[in-house]
């Protein structure tokens, strides 16, 4: 895997884009067994309404992978330092994932060559749901 | 109910997980990732890894999987899991983690805010065998009111 240079990006260049989708009803099971998260409000319908919510809803640690996976075709998983996200709304079945990430700051600290990148996911109507950082690393 | 300040400093049972080369095969196939460098041990090694690392969010099945007391200890501290929201989650990557790696998890309260939202904010320290801190991870939960 090519890693990043410190001067190959500038601020504003954008992350080559990852769309997932639509959320089916089996990716929230499969990623239910899978990471262990067995909250019924993600896999179980009728509980979800049980609970005030319209129907089932996707993992936010779930989106928060997809965003992850952008983040990893692009950058050397090694030079990763932080990742952060903070969920802004739910994510439900037949909705696609689009997540998109572009450069925000670059410094040297310490150092180390630092690029911070702004990640996020929406739906194909442009709602967040999901936003953070990746602080990179660079050679 | 309302959450108690009382709870920030509350530290979780630290527990042991040793990473298997199935379950982060298991979990790449749940959130779609081929990319063999987490799967395939050549691939890993001539990005410069040691072995397979693990995706970025694998540590997430470390909690579910190697701590699922985690909901009896919410419950405990007056969290109703059942309105519980994920807010926010971040990771601080120190070291890789690789297969056959035991990590020893230390979690606890940091952080408790109560309003319109409850939010309760906790810090693990995921390590390994040689008691090196690999992630440091923060998340932060709210709780839905009723009638929302």
């Amino acid at each position: 895997m090519k890693r990043i240079q410190f001067n190959e990006f500038e601020v504003g260049a954008k992350l080559p884009e990852l769309k997932v989708g639509p959320v089916q009803h089996m990716d929230l099971v499969r990623y239910s067994g899978a990471s262990g998260d067995f909250n019924p409000i993600h896999t179980d319908p009728t509980f979800a309404k049980s609970v005030g919510l319209d129907g089932t809803i996707a993992h936010g640690m779930y989106v928060m992978a997809q965003v992850g996976r952008m983040c990893t075709n692009w950058v050397h998983p090694a030079q990763i330092q932080f990742y952060g996200i903070k969920f802004k709304g739910m994510t439900k079945p037949g909705e696609m994932i689009v997540c998109t990430g572009e450069v925000k700051k670059k410094k040297e600290e310490d150092g180390k060559k630092l690029m911070t990148v702004s990640v996020s996911a929406a739906n194909e109507a442009g709602e967040v749901k999901a936003a953070g950082d990746l602080v990179v690393v660079c050679d | 109910m309302a959450l108690s300040k009382d709870i920030v400093g509350k530290k979780l049972d630290s527990y042991q997980f040793t990473v298997e080369r199935g379950k982060v095969k298991e979990f790449c196939r749940a959130i779609g990732e081929t990319n063999p460098i987490y799967t395939d041990p050549a691939e890993a090694k001539k990005a410069g890894f040691q072995d397979t690392p693990i995706p970025p969010t694998m540590q997430t099945t470390f909690q579910f999987w190697g701590y699922p007391k985690i909901w009896d200890d919410m419950k405990g501290m007056g969290i109703d899991i059942s309105r519980l929201l994920h807010m926010k989650e971040e990771y601080t990557y120190l070291k890789p983690v690789y297969p056959g790696t035991t990590i020893h998890a230390a979690g606890e309260v940091i952080d408790v805010k109560t309003g319109k939202m409850d939010m309760v904010t906790f810090k693990t320290t995921y390590a390994n065998e040689k008691g090196e801190p690999c992630i440091l991870a923060e998340m932060a939960i709210v709780i839905r009111p009723e009638g929302t």
